[in-house]
This record gives structure tokens, C-alpha cells and sequence, in this order.
């Protein structure tokens, strides 16, 4: 199963920088057949990223209402069920949108997860909250266990 | 009379924000305002001149490469620093590359809708649709098989109750008018773009290192290793690999972006009467052919009023008056000051106030040239290249407005292209122009190798004192300039001047009107709860907003807001 872990967020606008730095984190730790790629603010690209791939895991800060640094596991169908709206400037697109441009066009992962962080502050800057560094461990945490639920389905079939 | 509010709302509040005075059916008023502050550039003070590439190319997820280049030209531009002949060749490879693909997507994958109703494709006869595609070129994916196979996806699309890319869409809407066949043929090439787009960006990565964020370049040349018998570095066979994505590309631009805008063109002729807006053009010269970077395959030029007969040509970054022509004025924007800066002498001190339509109203600051508002992007590029007699930009245009012509039924001219429908088949004209000049820069680079030279770098020494540069590049969105001042070798200040922010710009000091703005007055509104017209015209320009912060919503409240009042 071709496998990519994926950062996604501003490193220049604080906390929005989270996905990017468990990225940093997950090198060498990753088994080598894993692609790991701090992709930065993608939006419409992000199909290119995708295409090829059976299972992706993204990383990502998340608008949920809950204190900032906490770790939230999100399905492929919570995902997809968010609307895309009205598109006025190539930066809206999301995860969401990549996935469903990929259904309609047939080449779509089959398998995938975000991992979501609750940011404290997205003001311009090269750090990391408090709050939200110290989840760092835990995202990643996250992350590899992903990973292990494919091992073990390989190891099944 | 009504108020139409076009905000795209999340959590970070970061976007373009559209408001429009409705009344007897068309736009009285307009103001265009981001609500995000972009005050980026002060990361930059105080760090290495060398690396700041590094981080402005993190300024937008959209457009990595063009904020790399331009940082690294600014600093060269102060240093006087000439660059190595293939390091303008790769550069010019990399933007050239990125263009076609972003050019690509915009029409396809994000404008596209605003003209194309999905739901008509179940009434299309693809026998009919294949007839017409193929009467418009020679491009071998039109066959009726296919656009059967297209047809079919959308239908098992529909009945499964969601429109899945095309949710957002407005179709059914009155101001739809494509044929059902027509609109089959767009989303049949809607499926092929995302192969063709990506063709182009892997050429990015080959050069780049890898997208999006490229690792190759620095002040002073590229980190290209060139060696054509080493299989590490840049060498014939990924020469020869890159040839062939390129080709694929050209083809897929000439023989259907091109043609399929045209289409699109001739089925809203009344189009290429709306939208028109500021009429001064920038655009700046650009693919530099020598290391000095004063010779340049595509020409510059600042157009008043509208008048090609009257373009003043912009001979390279050193053209004194470009150095002093562009100006920021925050009068309603909010930021502390108020009268036009020099972006050498630029502030970025926030001073927010609430939205005051006749105060501050924006976080993008109003950037003139000479004092005046001037629009750029594609059709400041393809007029400025028209008004300048460039072979490729007259060719194009003139092979453009005689397919429109054919279409529509009606004689096509260059005074059309200001409008709506202009800036769509200006964009069209630029890619097809920038297809041509890929496969030169290619063959003048592969040339160069082959003679033997391999130099890539030029080592850069920083002097005491102060010193300032201005980087510039005709970006896919228009006239981008980065502004740096260096006070012994380390940053004192940094400005990055994008094209959104000339087209986006708030009223100045004197209350003459943005691009934006200007371009919605008149603009007829059928239906003020669905302001498609305004989205029109606004997609028209590609703007490039939100460009910091990226986070993902699950409660979907990342969808637009239209509030009518």
C-alpha cells in the first residue's frame, strides 16, 4: 500500500505552522517506503500530492471548539461530508475539495485521516504556542499508530 | 436598492471580502477588502539576505516559486550581482512551468463553473459534442466514446444526490447559457486539465528539486548540479524527460485551453462589455535572456488610460522610473499613516478600525504607479506585449479574437480584451505564448550545456553600509515586486508589493477606485441572492488573497457568506 504522511499549514503564521513541524518531528522515524512531506498551504494542488497514493495522513490544524493543543482524529467520510463552498480566490480550496475533485476523476485514496490539532494563535509568527508545541509528541503519536492499523491489515490479508 | 456582502467566512476571518450596492438591477457601488492582516514581511527584518527566499516562498501556498525568485532577484538587484546564463535559463523554466499550470487550473478548476452549467450535461448528445470539439481543433481526447464516459460520470454523480466538485456551483442560474454540448466538452477537458496541470508542475519539481517548495535556487544562481553524463545531477536524459511533459502541455494549451475559452467567449459576447474597470496596465518585463538581466523575452511597459499608443516601455529592474513610480497609500487601509510610501521607505503598522465604507475598510494597502491605480495580470501582459509589437503575444492575440470572431458571429478586437471576458482570454493568449517560449527556454538551455558550460553560481558579497534592491516578475497573476533594504548584509526592511494588491486595492487618498471596485460598476445582477455576475467578474482577475493561513473546518464553515440587505 503506497503510503504518504502529509503537513499541512503556514509556517509564518504561528500555530497554523503545526502540521510542518510534526513533519520536522516524524524524520527518521518513519519507516523509509512512507512519504513524508511538509506541503505548506497547497490548496488546489493538492490533488497532485494525492493522485497515486492508497492511503494518505494528513496533518493539520482544526477549527474544533476545544482547548488548544488537543489531538482530533478525523475519518475520510467526516472529511469529504464538509461542503465546499463558494470558491473566490485559489486559497479556499481544502483537504475536502482535493478529495472530492479525486472521486469524481476515479483516482481518489481510498484510505484516509487527519489528524487535527486546536490551535491557540494563528498571529504572524515563526513559533509554536505553548499549548500546541507540547502536542507535538502526541500528533505524531497519532500519526504512527495510523500507520500500524495498515501493518497489521497487510499482515491479516 | 440593495447591499450584496460576498465574505468568505472561517475562523481566521482571512479573505476577500466583495461588497456591492445593488440598484435597477446593476452595481451602483462597489469596495473590495481583505479582512486578513499580511504584515509577513516583518519576519524578514533582521535575517540573512541569502535565506530570505526561503521564507517569502512560505508567503502563499499558490504561488511558492514567484515569491522565491523574486526575493532572490531583489537581493541580487542591490548587489549588482549578474547571474550565470543557465541560471536564468532553469529560472526562467521554473516560472514558466508553474505559469502553465496555475493558468491551467485556474480556468478549469476554478473559474470554469462561473460559465458552466454541470447539470445541462445530461442533455448533451456526445455525438454532438465530439462534432463541435473537433470542429474547434485537431486534439485527439474528443471522441464520442469519451465524452459518453464523461457524460455517464456525471450522471452517476447526479443520482447519487451530490454534485461532489460542483456542489458550489450556480447552475440552473439565468445568466447560464453554454449549449448542453458545450457544457459536456468543458467537463470532459475539466477531467483532462488535472493531468495536464500536473505535467507542468512535475517539471517545477524536476528543476526545483521539489514542489511546492523549491530548494534550488539562491542569491547569486542555482543549486542545479549540471554534469549531462552524472545521473545525480541535471543531465540529457532528465532534459530529454522534460521535453516530453513540456510538449504534452503545449499541446493540451494550443489545441484545447486556447480553443475552449474561445468557445466559452463566443457563447457571452455581452461579456466583453462588462468588467472593465481601471484601465492603466502594468505589466513588467520578463524570462531576462543575459546574465545582467537587461535583455528579456517578453517586454514591460505601463499603459494610460487604455491607449496601447502610449505605453511607456519598462526597460528592466534598473528603469529609473519604475523605481520611483510604485507607491502604497493606506488611507483606507488599516494601517497607521496614510499618504503614499515608497516601498523602500514602506510601514506595515496595523491600525484597525471596523468596516467604514467611507474610512479604513481594508487590510490591503492601495498601490499606485505614478500616482494612479493601474490593473495587472494576463491582459496587462498580452496588451503591453501587443502594444510593444512582441511576435508571439500578436500572433496569439490575433489567432484568439479570430476564433472568437468565428463563434460568436461578430468581429472581435483588441478593444474587446478590457472586460471580463478580456482578462479570460488574455490569460488564454499568455499561456499560449509562455508554451512557445518553454520549449525555447528549454532548447536555449540544453544549448548552453552542450557547448560546455556549467556554471551555475555566483558568489555574492555584501557591502558595508546600506544599500537596496528591487526584484520584479511578471508572476500568473501579474506585476510582482519585492522591495529590500540591506544595512551591512543583514535586512532592514522588506515589502513585497503582490499582484493582488494592485487589482484588490481599496480607494486612495484622492478616492479613485481599485481594479476590483471599478470593474463592478454596471455590472448587471440577475439575482441578488445569487450574485454570480460579481464572481464573474472578480474570478476574472485570479485573485491570490488569503495567502497565510491554511486550516480545515469540519463544521463547514469555510463556505461563503452572501448577506443581502
Amino acid at each position: 500500500m503506497k503510503t504518504a504522511v502529509y503537513g499541512i499549514g503556514n509556517i509564518l503564521m504561528g500555530d497554523d505552522g503545526i502540521g510542518p513541524a510534526v513533519v520536522h518531528y516524524l524524520e527518521s522515524r518513519l519507516d523509509d517506503d512512507v512519504t513524508l512531506e511538509d506541503l505548506g498551504t497547497p490548496s488546489l494542488d493538492l490533488p497532485n500530492y494525492l493522485d497515486g497514493f492508497d492511503r494518505v495522513i494528513f496533518i493539520d490544524a482544526v477549527a474544533v471548539d476545544a482547548p488548544p493543543g488537543t489531538v482530533h482524529l478525523f475519518t475520510r467520510d467526516e472529511i469529504t461530508a464538509v461542503s465546499t463552498g463558494i470558491r473566490v480566490s485559489p486559497h479556499e480550496p481544502s483537504i475536502n475539495d482535493a478529495l472530492i475533485v479525486m472521486d469524481f476523476a476515479g483516482n481518489a485514496p481510498s484510505e484516509v485521516t487527519l489528524v487535527g490539532i486546536v490551535p491557540e494563535t494563528l498571529e504572524g509568527a515563526m513559533t509554536l504556542s505553548g499549548a500546541v508545541s507540547r502536542a507535538i509528541p502526541a500528533a505524531a503519536a497519532a500519526v504512527m499508530g495510523e500507520l500500524a492499523k495498515g501493518r497489521e491489515r497487510v499482515a491479516v490479508y | 436598492m440593495s447591499r450584496v456582502t460576498i465574505d468568505p467566512i472561517t475562523r481566521i476571518e482571512g479573505h476577500l471580502r466583495i461588497d456591492v450596492e445593488v440598484d435597477q438591477g446593476h452595481v451602483q457601488k462597489a469596495w473590495a477588502s481583505s479582512t486578513m492582516f499580511r504584515g509577513i514581511e516583518k519576519i524578514l527584518v533582521g535575517r540573512d539576505p541569502r535565506e530570505a527566499w526561503l521564507f517569502t516562498q512560505r508567503f502563499c501556498g499558490v504561488c511558492t516559486t514567484v515569491h522565491a525568485l523574486a526575493s532572490v532577484r531583489a537581493v541580487e538587484d542591490a548587489l549588482d550581482l549578474e547571474i550565470p546564463l543557465n541560471a536564468q535559463y532553469i529560472r526562467n523554466l521554473i516560472l514558466i512551468a508553474h505559469a502553465l499550470h496555475d493558468h491551467i487550473v485556474h480556468f478549469y478548476h476554478l473559474s470554469a463553473l462561473d460559465w458552466v452549467d454541470v447539470t445541462q450535461v445530461l442533455k448533451a448528445d456526445p455525438r454532438k459534442a465530439s462534432s463541435i470539439a473537433e470542429s474547434l481543433s485537431d486534439w485527439k481526447g474528443n471522441s464520442t466514446k469519451q465524452m459518453e464516459a464523461v457524460k455517464n460520470r456525471v450522471k452517476g454523480l447526479v443520482e447519487s444526490g451530490q454534485l461532489g466538485p460542483f456542489a458550489h456551483g450556480y447552475w440552473g442560474h439565468p445568466a447560464m447559457k453554454l449549449a448542453p454540448e458545450v457544457n459536456l466538452i468543458a467537463v470532459s477537458h475539466y477531467l483532462q486539465a488535472l493531468d495536464y496541470q500536473r505535467y507542468a508542475n512535475q517539471v517545477v519539481g524536476m528543476l526545483g528539486g521539489k514542489t511546492p517548495h523549491i530548494q534550488n535556487v539562491a542569491v547569486g544562481g542555482v543549486q542545479n548540479a549540471i554534469n549531462i553524463e552524472s545521473s545525480a545531477t541535471l543531465n540529457v536524459d532528465r532534459l530529454v524527460q522534460m521535453k516530453v511533459l513540456l510538449e504534452k502541455v503545449v499541446d493540451f494549451v494550443q489545441n484545447v485551453y486556447v480553443p475552449d475559452v474561445c468557445a466559452v467567449a463566443g457563447f457571452y459576447p455581452e461579456w466583453f462589455g462588462y468588467g472593465k474597470g481601471v484601465t492603466n496596465y502594468l505589466s513588467v518585463p520578463d524570462l531576462p535572456l543575459d546574465g545582467k538581466s537587461t535583455k528579456f523575452e517578453l517586454p514591460g511597459g505601463f499603459i494610460p488610460n487604455g491607449d496601447l499608443s502610449k505605453m511607456i516601455p519598462i526597460t528592466g529592474q534598473k528603469d529609473e522610473r519604475w523605481r520611483r513610480a510604485v507607491t502604497e497609500d493606506s488611507a483606507h487601509a488599516w494601517y497607521k499613516g496614510g499618504g503614499p510610501l515608497h516601498p523602500w521607505k514602506g510601514e506595515t503598522d496595523p491600525n484597525f478600525t471596523d468596516w467604514k465604507e467611507d474610512g479604513k475598510y481594508s487590510w490591503v494597502k492601495a498601490p499606485r504607479y505614478d500616482g494612479q491605480p493601474a490593473q495587472v495580470g494576463p491582459l496587462a501582459n498580452v496588451l503591453v506585449g501587443y502594444a510593444a509589437g512582441n511576435p508571439l503575444m500578436v500572433k496569439w492575440t490575433d489567432a484568439a479574437l479570430g476564433k472568437i470572431s468565428a463563434i460568436a458571429g461578430v468581429k472581435a478586437t483588441p478593444a474587446m480584451l478590457h472586460s471580463t471576458l478580456g482578462r479570460h482570454g488574455a490569460r488564454a493568449i499568455r499561456t499560449a505564448v509562455l508554451s512557445e517560449l518553454a520549449v525555447k527556454q528549454l532548447a536555449l538551455l540544453t544549448d548552453n550545456i552542450l557547448k560546455g558550460d556549467t556554471t551555475i553560481y555566483n558568489k555574492p558579497e555584501f557591502p558595508k553600509g546600506e544599500i537596496e534592491g528591487v526584484g520584479f516578475h511578471e508572476a500568473p497573476r501579474g506585476t510582482l515586486s519585492h522591495w529590500v533594504v540591506i544595512d551591512n548584509g543583514v535586512i532592514k526592511n522588506y515589502q513585497a508589493v503582490v499582484p493582488t494588491t494592485w487589482n484588490a486595492s481599496p480607494r486612495d487618498t484622492s478616492g479613485a477606485l481599485g481594479p476590483y471596485e471599478s470593474s463592478l460598476l454596471g455590472t448587471p445582477i440577475a439575482d441578488a441572492q445569487h450574485p454570480l455576475e460579481v464572481l464573474r467578474t472578480i474570478h476574472s482577475f485570479d485573485p491570490c488573497m488569503a495567502c497565510a493561513v491554511h486550516m480545515f473546518d469540519p463544521s463547514g464553515n469555510n463556505v461563503a457568506r452572501v448577506k443581502v440587505l
